[in-house]
């Protein structure tokens, strides 16, 4: 009874938490806007999310052979990648390309740093940038979503959105599967520089929250978005420090825009339900390894990440500024950590 | 009940006091021999005072020191030295000892006489002086595991007035419940021993602080306050449940709402702090002239056969304890003095128990993983260390620092605060023995500052 007892620093217990249950809660609070991305963009999603999910653990394991280090395959954060990855790929990239991506993300973005834990950078935010450097064409060419095919033309979508029918002029072909378009957010970057009417990115944000529309293949859907972010929220996976901070500071600053000038800029909504701002706050800026430690911390890098997107998203030549902004913060996360030092509560000790 | 006072930080492990809470106090009998390690307090270790061949009776001195801070030890049982040197001890590994045989035909009726006090307990007939010498010759120390010796604790300092008693009733370790038992069943000896103590340090208030998952002992110690007519100057606290609020610096900021300064003590803002069990003890050494001999351990966990909290003399060795606690019924992963959140793992069933041992846990393995998909990873920066370590530390810092070996970084982000309550290694999802290093990091920096010229 006694020959198996074993001696090591207290405590004895573990909380049930580990990094692979937090990496698994991530990929279970995904799954809504995994669902409403096969919904919207049929095979084409399944397929890329298959396909950047394998390439991530393929180059993981890969890097791991040749760095002779143990396999770390097991704390399932290359999957996660990948996941969240291909959730921020336009649908029509071809799979080469995000195989690139996928292999950009882990090798470059992660294991090179020494794997989990000691990247800089998002991993799948620097995949993503590095297809949108090498790649512009493709990773800004936005279908439209498979239910909103030719079917629908002149339905109430299509009036809905005139300005997207006379874009999109549409061969009456019964093999057309999908169409591209502008996504809201270019429309809201075409009111800005007055090149259409604000009316027509504002129209978007129904169709935004379910996901009827242009865009990457995760942040369509904001609804399905909210969804996983808020089962995040309630096991505790992440604080609310992060998201709030973003999507606070985001919100405030299109408002400040919109309340001055909203012939040209859209409504606030409309930048929290278009583009990443969701899947960002949520999903991406809380990556816990490229964010800072501490509470205060968090709220600083999260105020950046939203303060720069909308930055971008309304004075800067993208339409959307989420990636940018998460990787610029991550660059600044260990001066906010140095910044946000923590003192005790006791205070700092004499002598 | 629910407790409003609480401290930041902290954690919820699961309690697994079910085990042993509704067990009542059972007297152990004297085991063949004892083990009295001679350095079972902080401060100065005794020096024998018996040698080898010796008779010892009962409540004899067998070690004692001339410094302040210091305590004597106390044979429990009459018997004949057998032995005086090196035995295994849970804290110091190794250190003087000494061995007693016990005499099979001396009579063996060391019991606890809660009976002997009453509500009308009176401790005006005590000088405060009387006490504090009382607490001395009975070798009293602190009880909750710290062991700080008590005689110094009541002593006042006319520089650093203490105005407060805090009482520790709190018991916020998991599977632990000797002191709930003792608040539940020797209420009226905890009060007295609580009064005597306030008389000695010469305290104008009093507050006993009580977790509340403990509703019965509140209930409890609510009516002996009542009944000894004292209760305007005691007030029991109501505390919220949650892992580390027995400890001394987060027990003063629930109850007080300050925090004592990092690197002192509680007196430095006039607080003192006694255990219950310190308290029971006090009453007894006072009134009845008892040493502390023995005490209330709740031998505990899923792989022992009779769990329960049973009155037992020091020095008994672990591997007799287990015996008369009907065995071990499971396979043990790991045997704990104390509890499992700060509890010392021990390998050696001859280690005897101290004054300070409140808790012997025989962990399996089930309890002791956690999760069952955990593998230790790699830190992933998630923070929650930070977030529940209850002095406000970055413990992943400190302890990174100290497993690459910059101690002037550990330093840095003050390792020496850290108070090692084991709060930042159990959330840790990477599993990573955040405690374990810095513990090793403090020893470190404690033996580089001793070896620099003065």
């Amino acid at each position: 009874m006694l020959s198996r007892i074993k001696v090591g620093p207290a405590p004895h217990i573990k909380a049930a938490y580990s990094t692979r249950r937090i990496m698994l809660d991530v990929m279970i609070a995904l799954v809504p806007a995994i669902a409403m991305s096969v919904v919207y963009f049929r095979v084409r999603a399944a397929v890329l999310i298959t396909v950047c999910v394998l390439a991530c653990a393929a180059t993981e394991w890969l890097c791991n052979r040749i760095r002779r280090r143990p396999d770390s395959l097991h704390d399932g954060s290359a999957m996660l990648t990948g996941l969240i990855l291909a959730l921020s790929l336009p649908p029509a990239l071809p799979v080469w390309a995000a195989v690139l991506g996928s292999a950009f993300a882990i090798a470059i973005g992660k294991m090179v740093f020494g794997g989990l834990g000691s990247n800089i950078f998002n991993p799948a935010m620097a995949g993503r940038l590095f297809l949108t450097a090498s790649f512009g064409t493709l990773m800004t060419t936005w279908t439209v979503p498979g239910t909103l095919g030719p079917v629908q033309t002149g339905s109430d979508q299509m009036a809905q959105m005139p300005a997207v029918a006379a874009a999109n002029t549409l061969p009456n072909s019964p093999e057309l599967q999908a169409v591209t378009q502008a996504t809201p957010l270019a429309w809201s970057k075409e009111a800005i520089k007055g090149k259409s009417p604000v009316d027509t990115a504002n129209r978007m944000i129904r169709p935004a929250l379910v996901g009827q529309v242009g865009g990457c293949l995760g942040e369509t859907s904001a609804l399905a978005l909210l969804v996983g972010g808020v089962y995040l929220l309630i096991r505790r996976t992440i604080t609310f420090h992060i998201p709030l901070a973003v999507l606070g500071s985001a919100l405030l600053c299109a408002a400040i825009g919109w309340l001055l000038k909203p012939e040209a800029y859209a409504s606030p909504l409309l930048h929290l339900a278009g583009g990443g701002l969701l899947l960002g706050a949520f999903f991406i800026a809380t990556d816990p390894v490229t964010a800072p430690l501490s509470h205060r911390g968090m709220v600083l890098f999260g105020v950046g990440v939203g303060v720069l997107t909308m930055l971008i998203r309304m004075v800067g030549e993208y339409p959307e500024g989420v990636m940018f902004a998460v990787f610029l913060m991550n660059a600044v996360t260990p001066l906010i950590d140095r910044l946000c030092r923590v003192t005790p509560f006791g205070g700092v000790p004499r002598g | 009940m629910k407790g409003g006072l609480t401290f930041p930080g902290g954690v919820h492990p699961p309690e697994y006091k079910d085990l042993t809470e509704d067990c009542p106090i059972q007297v152990v009998p004297a085991p063949s021999q004892v083990v009295l390690p001679l350095s079972q307090h902080i401060g100065t270790p005794c020096r024998p005072t018996v040698a080898k061949g010796d008779t010892v009776q009962a409540g004899q001195v067998v070690g004692d020191a001339d410094a302040f801070v210091s305590a004597p030890v106390h044979s429990p049982v009459a018997g004949k030295v057998k032995a005086v040197g090196l035995a295994p001890h849970a804290v110091l590994g190794r250190c003087q000892a000494v061995t007693i045989e016990t005499d099979p035909n001396a009579p063996d009726d060391k019991a606890p006489s809660p009976q002997r006090f009453g509500a009308d307990f009176n401790p005006e007939t005590y000088a405060p002086e009387q006490i504090r010498q009382a607490a001395r010759a009975a070798g009293l120390v602190g009880m909750g595991g710290a062991g700080f010796p008590t005689r110094v604790k009541l002593e006042p300092n006319p520089e650093q007035p203490k105005k407060v008693l805090i009482v520790n009733g709190c018991e916020c370790e998991p599977f632990i419940t000797c002191d709930y038992r003792l608040m539940l069943e020797w209420t009226d000896q905890v009060i007295a021993g609580v009064r005597l103590a306030a008389r000695a340090a010469e305290v104008e208030r009093i507050k006993i602080g009580i977790e509340d998952n403990k509703p019965q002992a509140i209930e409890a110690v609510r009516r002996a306050v009542e009944t000894c007519g004292m209760d305007e100057r005691i007030e029991v606290c109501v505390l919220r449940t949650k892992y580390p609020q027995g400890s001394e610096r987060q027990l003063i900021r629930a109850v007080l709402g300050r925090h004592v300064p990092s690197g002192q003590i509680p007196p430095a803002i006039g607080v003192l702090v006694m255990n219950v069990a310190t308290c029971a003890a006090l009453a007894e050494a006072v009134v009845l002239g008892a040493p502390l001999t023995h005490r209330v351990v709740t031998v505990t966990g899923p792989a022992i056969g009779a769990p329960g909290n049973y009155y037992v003399p020091v020095g008994m060795t672990v591997g007799d304890l287990i015996e008369h606690c009907g065995g071990l019924t499971e396979r043990s992963a790991r045997v704990v003095l104390g509890g499992p959140m700060m509890g010392l793992a021990i390998a050696d069933m001859t280690t005897p128990i101290t004054k300070t041992t409140g808790a012997i846990t025989f962990l399996v393995d089930r309890v002791v993983r956690g999760d069952r998909l955990a593998r230790p990873t790699p830190c992933i920066r998630c923070g929650r260390c930070l977030a529940v370590c209850p002095e406000g530390l970055n413990p992943t810092k400190i302890a990174h620092a100290v497993m690459y070996e910059k101690p002037d970084l550990a330093e840095q982000y003050y390792m020496n605060v850290c108070m090692e309550c084991g709060s930042c290694s159990f959330v840790c999802p990477a599993h990573i023995e955040l405690t374990g290093y810095i513990k090793t990091g403090k020893i470190l920096h404690a033996r580089a500052k001793k070896r620099m010229p003065p």
